[in-house]
């Protein structure tokens, strides 16, 4: 720094923008030695789950503009995999992996008759796979039915170490968010939600392309629920199957700012901290926030919290350009 | 199977079928005018119910006349949400993934509402013509179903002579055939649209205060109810009104006669695997593949 010039300051920013999401890690991964109350980790260890399948519905919800209402199909087959997986003995790592890969497997099953339907017949088509699955899972003698599936701890619990399987898991999600928007796939996908028949035409093949981000978004929202599933040591298929798991994944980016990579971790940022305070006292309230919430964001500002922080940014930029002084 | 069993189990069907077409019509209007899917169809249909039970346990109202009721009350709050919402999101001839989210937020709205107001219990309508029964030969019909039944054709007959013989319907299936075509003519398409819209929740929520005389219901009422809709206009076709009485015919039979194959658990995922083999397989619904060898001819 020994030329102090516009670039050489820009530079620096530019840095530490870069620099900034792995601080953000850092300082997520030094919280709980801060703050070591077991409700906090755990709130912390529920958000990181939550973001993982944020970011992972975004690959295809938002990157390829395929809003699908049922990601709770593969948050469920991770968590139960891995459970079952646990039980007979295979390690905590291993049992994720063959999650993500159920998860991936089924992602395909679905995506080939689906993907022949474009945008809202692939998302109402969603809703009846998802309820499809709940109840033959429900049904199901493996799955325990309605009275669940308990997972027998081997050694003595650490929340921390579910905690930071939690964590690398989101960090994974957030560089794969990345890698994706800057490769040549992403734009790909950007260019099959802005007109699929022009994509095709440019020799992207929009079926391939969306079989592979939905299998994507399926394997890391199936590690998510075996890393839920490993927590929490009791699944129900009526819980991880619900209808309402796939609503709040959906809801998480879109509210945050969809198709972009920090949108959905913002969103559920958002989700943890409301859903911890209203969910307590007004459990029905949180929903009738992001409904409305979904509202407004549709009417007025489809770019999400993102959206209305740049713009806010930028008014901010204007008012002090406006102003004029620069020294 | 003995033919008695045969026919007891036809006659439930059929009368599933009318409650089923009662309950998709008001999607199919508001589809065939908009082409916007109404996800908040369950939240109407939620809200019907609890419409005719308020009435039916201060009043004491019988819930037939509930059901009457509810059509202008929904009707108004139909036309509200639309010059509220509906209307600030770009007509499309396609349908779009905005609007589709936005009536899914409604949904989470009016669903979390019923909650706050009404909490999560269950609740029923219980009349004197719940438990009673008619005997005509070796058959037995249920009262309160026959009455549903006839309620829910009804309804549909009178929407068929609304659509023919006033100015608004005759405009609602102009623009349902081609909407250029319709505003060339002088067809107001906004106020179309919100009329429309109005008569569409008009008859969701007459039908939910019906479903409310067979089930009980709580806030999340409706969501089985949204998919049934959904395979029944998917299956006939989405924007026909005949098609509506093909779709809930197949979905009754379906729903009805696979309890001798496939175990009871199992009966909620028919019609959600028939909404997905529907949409995928028959894009123009049954009469699709009717209309695809007389087309022209």
């Amino acid at each position: 720094m020994t030329e102090p010039g516009t670039s050489g300051v820009s530079g620096l920013y530019r840095g530490v923008w870069k620099g900034a999401p792995l601080l953000l890690l850092g300082v997520v991964a030094a919280l709980p030695h801060v703050y070591s109350g077991a409700y906090f980790i755990r709130l912390l260890f529920v958000t990181l789950v939550w973001l993982t399948t944020s970011v992972a519905w975004n690959i295809l919800g938002g990157f390829a503009g395929q809003v699908s209402f049922g990601f709770a199909v593969f948050y469920g087959l991770g968590a139960y995999t891995t459970a079952l997986l646990l039980n007979s003995g295979m390690n905590r790592a291993s049992c994720l992996l063959l999650g993500a890969c159920v998860a991936a497997f089924a992602s395909l099953l679905i995506g080939l008759p689906t993907f022949r339907l474009k945008g809202p017949y692939f998302a109402i088509a969603t809703i009846g796979v998802s309820e499809a699955v709940r109840v033959v899972m429900t049904n199901l003698p493996f799955t325990g039915g309605a009275s669940g599936y308990r997972i027998i701890e081997k050694g003595a619990f650490h929340q921390l170490l579910h905690f930071y399987f939690a964590l690398g898991l989101a960090g994974v999600a957030v560089i794969v968010s990345m890698l994706v928007q800057r490769s040549k796939f992403g734009l790909a996908l950007v260019a099959i939600h802005e007109d699929e028949e022009a994509a095709a035409d440019l020799g992207v093949n929009p079926f391939r392309a969306k079989l592979l981000a939905h299998a994507l978004g399926a394997a890391l929202t199936g590690m998510a629920g075996g890393v839920y599933a490993g927590y929490a040591a009791f699944i129900y298929p009526g819980g991880v199957f619900a209808f309402d798991i796939s609503v709040h994944i959906l809801l998480m980016p879109i509210i945050g700012g969809v198709g972009t990579v920090w949108g959905p971790v913002i969103g559920s940022v958002v989700n943890g901290a409301v859903h911890e305070e209203l969910v307590a006292s007004f459990p029905q309230l949180h929903l009738l926030l992001y409904g409305s919430l979904l509202i407004l964001i549709i009417l007025f500002e489809p770019g999400g919290v993102l959206g209305l922080l740049g713009k806010a940014s930028r008014v901010l930029a204007r008012a002090r350009s406006a102003g004029g002084s620069h020294s | 199977m003995t033919a008695v069993d045969f026919a007891n189990l036809l006659i439930a069907a059929l009368m599933l079928a009318g409650v089923y077409a009662a309950m998709s019509v008001g999607m199919t209007i508001i589809y065939g005018v908009m082409k916007i899917v109404n996800l908040a169809h369950a939240g109407f249909l939620m809200l019907g119910a609890y419409f005719v039970y308020e009435l039916h346990e201060r009043m004491g109202l019988d819930p037939l006349l509930g059901v009457v009721l509810a059509f202008p009350v929904f009707f108004f709050l139909g036309a509200g949400i639309h010059w509220l919402l509906v209307r600030r999101i770009p007509a499309s001839d396609q349908p779009t993934l905005a609007s589709l989210l936005l009536l899914f937020g409604l949904w989470l709205v009016l669903q979390n509402l019923g909650y706050l107001i009404w909490h999560n219990e269950d609740r029923a309508i219980l009349t004197a013509r719940t438990f009673s029964t008619l005997q005509i030969g070796p058959i037995t019909f249920s009262t309160v179903r026959l009455t549903v039944f006839g309620a829910a054709v009804a309804s549909l007959a009178a929407l068929e002579f609304v659509l023919h013989k006033t100015w608004h319907g005759r405009a609602v299936r102009a623009l349902m055939q081609n909407r250029e075509a319709g505003r060339l003519v002088g067809i107001n398409t906004e106020r179309t649209a919100r009329w429309a819209f109005g008569v569409g929740v008009a008859f969701t929520g007459a039908a939910g205060g019906l479903l409310a005389m067979l089930y009980s219901f709580s806030p999340s009422f409706g969501a089985p109810f949204l998919l049934r809709a959904f395979v029944v206009i998917v299956l006939g076709g989405l924007e026909s009104f005949s098609g509506v009485a093909i779709g809930a015919l197949i979905l009754a039979l379906a729903e009805t006669f696979s309890i001798l194959v496939i175990p009871a658990g199992y009966q909620p995922a028919i019609a959600f695997s028939l909404l997905v083999v529907a949409l995928v397989a028959l894009p123009d619904g049954v009469a699709g593949l009717w209309n695809k060898r007389q087309h022209w001819a």
